[in-house]
């Protein structure tokens, strides 16, 4: 750990020449940064487009649900790196040896449904802002897939990851762009405070696939794991909690301003039928080039996700059931590995291909990982409350029953949302 | 593919000395050589004349190529090897994941409870960890039955002894390690904390009379087999080991700051996350399954002065 510190404390001393207004901004960043750019990567193609559709359908009513969402979010989040602090193994391993072979092979088929339909979803993120650039998507998204492909197993992952994650801060213009759209902040305020339901089945759908894209099975699963290969212990832990917590609540104010804008934008003018719609929501901000700059974001954002989200559960995978697993392994020595993120890279980027509605087919696939989250915080509830576990460490009675609250309350409407949808087919 | 490479895999072993040349082998091969190179020490007489055997038709085959197919009949012999001490194997291995969960019978056949755990002890005299103990779950009630009330057979069944065997209950040692508790899909970590494997199986074998812990499945296999049917999941089929006597010493590795308590701190001892092995990563050994065989022969032969 103070091999890794040591250059940034010299890098620290060099930005003492700096003028005062970049040092402060600096120091600002230096704060904000990590939690920031973490709770960015959560803001997927998945997460802004149904955000956005959030807005557009049901202007600011749903905002008082994403309020909601965070606490769930932060308490889930907050077991999971507790976890992976306390135990040093990730969540499909802990699965395995607290549970059994079979239910964490079970968690793990979940896994691999939810990240593929994530991975779809980021697929369909690269078609639709490329479209917006006016290149077919049956030209962008191949040569996505390969890009990425080739990026991670013959190049040079993290350099790679670097430069999508900034074109994806983009989308911190959408708090400016909320505050420019001049929306009714009394409206806003009383939607965040008090809930506002609205009596419709395309409501509660639209509940699940919000909290399907806050609290994706494949953020906890990544989370835990990076935990671990931080090397965070129970001795440092407290640093790390605080960086969890941040970087979920800060990605939670994001997608509100996203709703905000939006609703502001084009609330009330049904469910987001296209992406070019969505980018409206950014004209405030950049006028004529609105397009561009939600499009250029929306390819770094999915770019990213649709690198990272097919490598966790490759990796999660592959941990539970105890084989290599790392990016710096020969395609040879990590068969598991490479063949599961290759097989869900391609399966992500054939069903993207098939005709029809980008936008729908991303939010569908958001409402799949809303079903299958509650079965998942299931599993890191009753890993987080058991002392045999965690020890001293488990939740104690306050925090386990906010956290059984949360999980039951998305279980519950998960289970109301799949039962109309069956009921719907039949 | 598979049929050209096998009829030529044949024709090899037929002339496994010759030299690759540029010409091909077989009956006719001798015969063109001798006279395109014009070296006739052998006189072309009737019966070195070419003649077509059925299977014997050869092509050219290059230096490159004639490795290759000298590489895939190793491996094919390899193969055939393994195949033959996996089944071999199977008639003396244990396998605990097997084991857990099954019926144990009292002399009579009759049901007395079922088995929950194995325990092994390490004293510095063996070349493996030796059974101590089992734990029988009779309806909600722990029992640590000693190793001398019991007999164990391959590949997954436990029989007492005598029926009062049961009422022996034994006290759990300093040193026992629980196999089901602490090492079957426990991380197994070396002395820095590197993960090394997460076990699949644990194997044991009886070596002199004793139930020993030999080795532990590291292979995907292993995985598979537990999660098909039960019937299927006593068929052990070794696949990748690592030796347990390769293995210096090892202790239950605690969790940080876990104070057992409950149900699941049971006679199995309290829990744990996984073992610690004396060494490091790179001194651990996979054996395959006829090097795992040969291992076990080893250790079964009489050791100086030791009745078999």
């Amino acid at each position: 750990m103070t091999a890794v510190d040591a250059p940034a404390a010299r890098r620290g001393t060099r930005t003492a020449k700096l003028p005062r207004w970049l040092k402060g901004l600096l120091g600002l960043l230096a704060i904000l940064g990590p939690g920031l750019i973490s709770a960015n990567a959560g803001n997927d193609a998945g997460g802004i487009l149904t955000y956005a559709s959030a807005g557009s359908q049901f202007g600011y009513r749903t905002l008082f649900l994403i309020v909601l969402i965070t606490v769930a979010l932060v308490v889930v989040q907050e077991m999971c790196s507790r976890l992976g602090a306390y135990t040093g193994e990730g969540l499909g391993a802990l699965i395995r040896e607290q549970f059994s072979l079979r239910s964490g092979a079970a968690a793990m088929v979940l896994l691999f449904v939810a990240n593929a339909g994530l991975t779809v979803s980021e697929f369909a993120g690269v078609g639709a802002s490329m479209e917006l650039f006016g290149v077919s998507r049956y030209i962008a998204v191949p040569l996505a897939l390969a890009a990425i492909w080739g990026v991670t197993v013959l190049g040079n992952y993290s350099r790679a990851q670097r430069v999508f994650l900034v074109m994806g801060l983009v989308f911190i213009a959408y708090p400016v762009a909320a505050v420019l759209a001049h929306p009714h902040w009394g409206t806003v305020a009383s939607n965040l405070l008090w809930p506002h339901f609205v009596h419709s089945n395309a409501f509660l759908l639209l509940s699940v696939a919000l909290i399907g894209t806050t609290i994706t099975p494949y953020m906890q699963f990544y989370l835990t794991s990076a935990v671990v290969d931080k090397g965070v212990t129970p001795a440092t832990y407290k640093a790390e909690r605080i960086d969890t917590v941040n970087g979920a609540i800060l990605g939670d104010i994001v997608s509100i301003f996203i709703i905000i804008a939006t609703a502001a934008a084009i609330g009330g003018s049904g469910p987001l039928n296209s992406v070019s719609q969505a980018a409206d929501a950014l004209r405030p901000v950049a006028g004529a080039a609105a397009s561009q700059l939600f499009a250029f974001g929306l390819l770094g954002a999915s770019l990213l996700a649709a690198t990272v989200v097919p490598l966790s559960s490759a990796y999660a995978i592959a941990e539970t059931a105890g084989v290599e697993r790392s990016l710096a392994s020969k395609l040879r020595e990590a068969p598991v590995f490479y063949g599961l993120y290759t097989v869900q890279l391609v399966i992500g980027a054939v069903v993207a291909l098939l005709p029809g509605n980008l936008v729908s087919l991303v939010i569908n696939a958001q409402v799949l990982n809303g079903f299958i989250t509650p079965v998942l915080l299931t599993y890191i509830l009753i890993l987080a409350n058991r002392r045999s576990v965690l020890g001293a460490a488990a939740n104690g009675p306050v925090f386990r029953a906010v956290a059984t609250v949360s999980v039951a309350v998305v279980g519950v409407l998960s289970l109301v949302v799949l039962a109309q949808t069956v009921a719907g087919w039949l | 593919m598979g049929r050209a490479l096998e009829r030529e895999d044949q024709a090899l072993q037929a002339r496994p000395s010759r030299p690759p040349s540029t010409l091909g082998y077989g009956g006719s091969a001798s015969f063109i050589w001798v006279v395109t190179t014009g070296r006739a020490s052998v006189p072309a007489m009737g019966f070195n004349k070419p003649t077509w055997t059925p299977g014997r038709e050869r092509r050219a085959v290059s230096e490159k190529h004639f490795r290759q197919l000298m590489r895939l009949r190793a491996r094919s012999e390899r193969s055939a090897r393994e195949r033959v001490a996996v089944r071999q194997l199977e008639g003396s291995l244990v396998s605990l994941a097997a084991l857990i969960g099954s019926a144990v019978k009292d002399p009579d056949g009759r049901k007395v409870g079922e088995l929950r755990d194995v325990v092994v002890n390490w004293t510095a005299t063996t070349a493996y960890p030796r059974m101590t103990a089992i734990v029988v779950r009779t309806g909600k009630h722990d029992t640590l039955v000693s190793y001398r009330w019991i007999e164990v057979f391959a590949p997954a069944s436990v029989r007492l002894h005598s029926a009062r065997a049961y009422a022996r209950a034994v006290e759990r040692r300093s040193g026992d390690v629980a196999l089901a508790h602490d090492v079957l899909d426990h991380q197994i970590v070396d002395h820095d904390g590197t993960q090394i494997v997460r076990p699949s199986d644990v194997y044991l074998a009886t070596i002199h009379g004793r139930v020993e812990l030999v080795g532990i499945e590291v292979g995907l296999r292993a995985l598979l087999r537990r999660m098909g049917p039960k019937r299927l999941r006593s068929r052990v089929r070794p696949q990748r080991v690592i030796d347990w006597g390769s293995i210096d010493g090892f202790a239950p590795r605690p969790g940080e700051s876990v104070r057992p308590r409950g149900r699941r701190a049971s006679v199995a001892g309290r829990p744990g996350t996984g073992i610690e092995l004396d060494g490091t990563a790179g001194e651990v050994k996979h054996l395959r399954p006829s090097e795992l065989q040969a291992a076990l022969q080893r250790a079964e032969t009489p050791r100086g002065g030791e009745p078999a």
